[in-house]
């Protein structure tokens, strides 16, 4: 069994990744700790609660940073819609936020399977950012950091340089990027065009007729339309099952290289833009894979398979 | 009843003679030292900071040891020139006995803070990285912790690292920032009092006569940072004041007049580490913090010599 590790802002896509890890055979989620992102900590974590309950597990949920490291929040209510989950208003999970902070639970979980814990983060970095300043012996005890963030080589969706993650929270990202953790930065771009959802792949996830194929389309009903109206895109985008998909199957991620990587946090233009120095011009040490291409039909075939 | 109190700390010259002050004064119930970067290596701190507890067998005082770097920025300047490599004027101090505990700084503030509410004072004396980092891991931390009171900052003078900045907050100006607008009750205890109260030659070689544990060590440290005091401010042998000033507004806050203003914290630039006061409100709201803006120093310096010099038995 592999272990996981997952940190997420809960919203809708947030909460497919959640499903799909979840209910992926060999892999063992450990933990979700939860992160002010795409909506407030609490909010995120009665999300993710609820996911665990329908995919029948007792994963333990547990609240994290409740604001970015320095930085005012920045919401997603307008892209997820005002519970983050399309307004369909889901019913309270019966099972409770667990006890302890997600920043010592994510070290405690790292320390006691050192070498055996994947991390796929799906939100803003400030619960590993805090956790690496107090644990920084963490970085080298994940074995995998699969992060939905940022965007390397297109331009970004919060704003034209960033994408959501990064900018939220750039300090924070710039302290992951920069602890010797072994990352790979599955970028905004992933989630567009033809690996969007169209109609057609709509109504075949429906054909289902399970719980959690209708949950992973109703939960995004706000989301489709706004993907739609705001960025122009075909159908569903679905960032953070996208990274996901690559955390429980690596091959799916066709294209990746290591180069540098660093944020940007004093510019208020490019704020929380992830530069990649691809031709190596500034001779510094790389620290980041960066995925460039992936397997469009092959993560499709990963989420129906969870969605079955 | 003593004021139960947590000194987060980069030992450091001063902050020997501060914590020794505090070690020797039964109004105050030192909790636990946590160290941090600062005037040297992380490393170094926290291996002074046992030091300290050790020199007066204070050894059931745990230690717990924090950040290395800043809470944003990568490691850029330590305070070595003032303090010495070594943290202790570069006097090879052999090591110390004990060892630090498991949990870190942060953990360790945010457990002791709510094992006693409300009763907790934080005194930080040095950059406040492992502060920010255990208000960012648990906020409520705000509201559980009876004050803090720093040293840090200068909002009437000039800086001593930079010509703007103080030394503990340009060391991780992020950190300070969010110390100073996170809400709690605050007292800082800055440039604008320290440098007011001036330890000269003659009242280190009044001190020394004591002959005890803290004095023969400042004998042997304090000398590194004597030069470096003249050397940036032609001071002679004169020393300012930091770090135990901090300690002796805990004894006695009557010795210093406050104001209440907010401060922000420059947090880039050439300006980085400038702590400004918003007198006239003029920039967004954000709670007023103490600032402390005049200092009794004759009144500082009798406490001084008082709790370094006395026969603890």
């Amino acid at each position: 069994m592999r272990n996981f590790w997952i940190d997420t802002d809960t919203a809708s896509d947030d909460a497919v990744a959640i499903l799909m890890a979840l209910r992926w055979p060999d892999v063992n989620v450990m933990g979700i700790s939860v992160v002010a992102g795409n909506v407030h900590v609490e909010k995120g974590a009665k999300n993710a609660r609820y996911t665990v309950e329908l995919c029948e597990k007792k994963t333990p949920v547990y609240l994290g940073a409740s604001q970015p490291l320095v930085r005012e929040s920045t919401w997603g209510y307008f892209f997820h819609g005002d519970d983050g989950m399309g307004n369909k208003n889901y019913p309270e999970p019966s099972i409770p936020v667990a006890k302890g902070n997600a920043v010592e639970a994510l070290i405690d979980a790292v320390r006691s399977n050192p070498g055996n814990i994947t991390l796929v983060t799906l939100g803003p970095f400030t619960n590993i950012a805090l956790a690496l300043r107090i644990a920084p012996d963490i970085a080298e005890k994940i074995s995998m950091c699969y992060s939905m963030a940022g965007a390397a080589a297109t331009l970004g969706n919060v704003t034209p340089a960033a994408e959501f993650n990064v900018y939220v929270d750039p300090e924070a990202a710039k302290i992951v990027f920069g602890s010797g953790i072994p990352l790979l930065m599955v970028g905004w771009e992933h989630c567009r065009g033809h690996a969007n959802l169209i109609e057609k792949e709509i109504a075949q996830v429906r054909s289902y007729h399970t719980p959690f194929a209708d949950f992973a389309i109703d939960c995004n009903e706000h989301a489709i339309s706004t993907n739609k109206e705001w960025l122009n895109e075909p159908g569903l985008a679905l960032p953070d099952p996208v990274t996901m998909a690559i955390a429980l199957d690596p091959s799916i991620c066709t294209r990746h290289s290591a180069h540098y990587v660093d944020v940007e946090i004093v510019s208020e233009i490019t704020r929380g833009m992830t530069v990649v120095d691809q031709l190596g011009v500034t001779k510094k040490e790389v620290n980041i894979e960066v995925c460039w291409e992936i397997d469009i039909q092959g993560w499709k075939d990963l989420l129906y398979k969870t969605l079955q | 009843m003593p004021q139960k109190i947590i000194i987060d700390t980069d030992p450091g010259v001063d902050d020997v003679i501060a914590i020794s002050i505090a070690l020797r004064s039964p109004e105050l119930e030192v909790l636990g030292l946590t160290s941090v970067f600062g005037n040297t290596y992380g490393e170094v701190t926290a291996q002074n900071a046992l030091r300290l507890v050790e020199l007066e067998e204070h050894d059931s005082i745990p230690v717990s040891r924090g950040s290395d770097v800043p809470l944003v920025m990568p490691l850029e300047g330590l305070g070595t020139m003032v303090h010495g490599e070594d943290g202790m004027g570069n006097t090879n101090p052999s090591p110390p006995k004990g060892k630090v505990i498991k949990k870190s700084a942060a953990e360790f503030i945010i457990e002791t803070v709510h094992t006693y509410p409300d009763e907790v004072t934080l005194v930080p004396i040095g950059p406040l990285t492992n502060i920010a980092l255990a208000l960012k891991i648990d906020p409520t931390i705000v509201n559980l912790t009876k004050k803090v009171v720093l040293m840090g900052g200068a909002v009437s003078r000039p800086g001593n690292i930079s010509p703007t900045a103080e030394a503990n907050i340009y060391h991780d100006p992020h950190a300070a920032d969010i110390v100073m607008r996170a809400g709690w009750p605050l007292v800082m205890v800055g440039l604008d009092v320290t440098q007011q109260v001036v330890m000269t030659p003659n009242f280190l070689e009044e001190i020394y006569k004591a002959n005890n544990p803290v004095t023969n060590l400042m004998r042997r440290i304090l000398p590194f940072y004597q030069g470096f005091h003249n050397s940036l401010f032609g001071a002679g042998g004169d020393i300012h004041t930091h770090d135990p000033s901090v300690i002796v507004y805990l004894l006695n806050p009557d010795l210093f007049q406050t104001e209440s203003v907010s401060v922000f914290v420059e947090i880039e630039g050439r300006c980085k580490g400038q702590t400004i006061a918003d007198w006239h409100n003029q920039w967004e709201s954000r709670p007023e913090v103490e600032v402390c803006m005049g200092v009794d120093a004759v009144g500082v310096l009798d406490l001084i010599k008082e709790r370094l010099t006395k026969d603890i038995g």
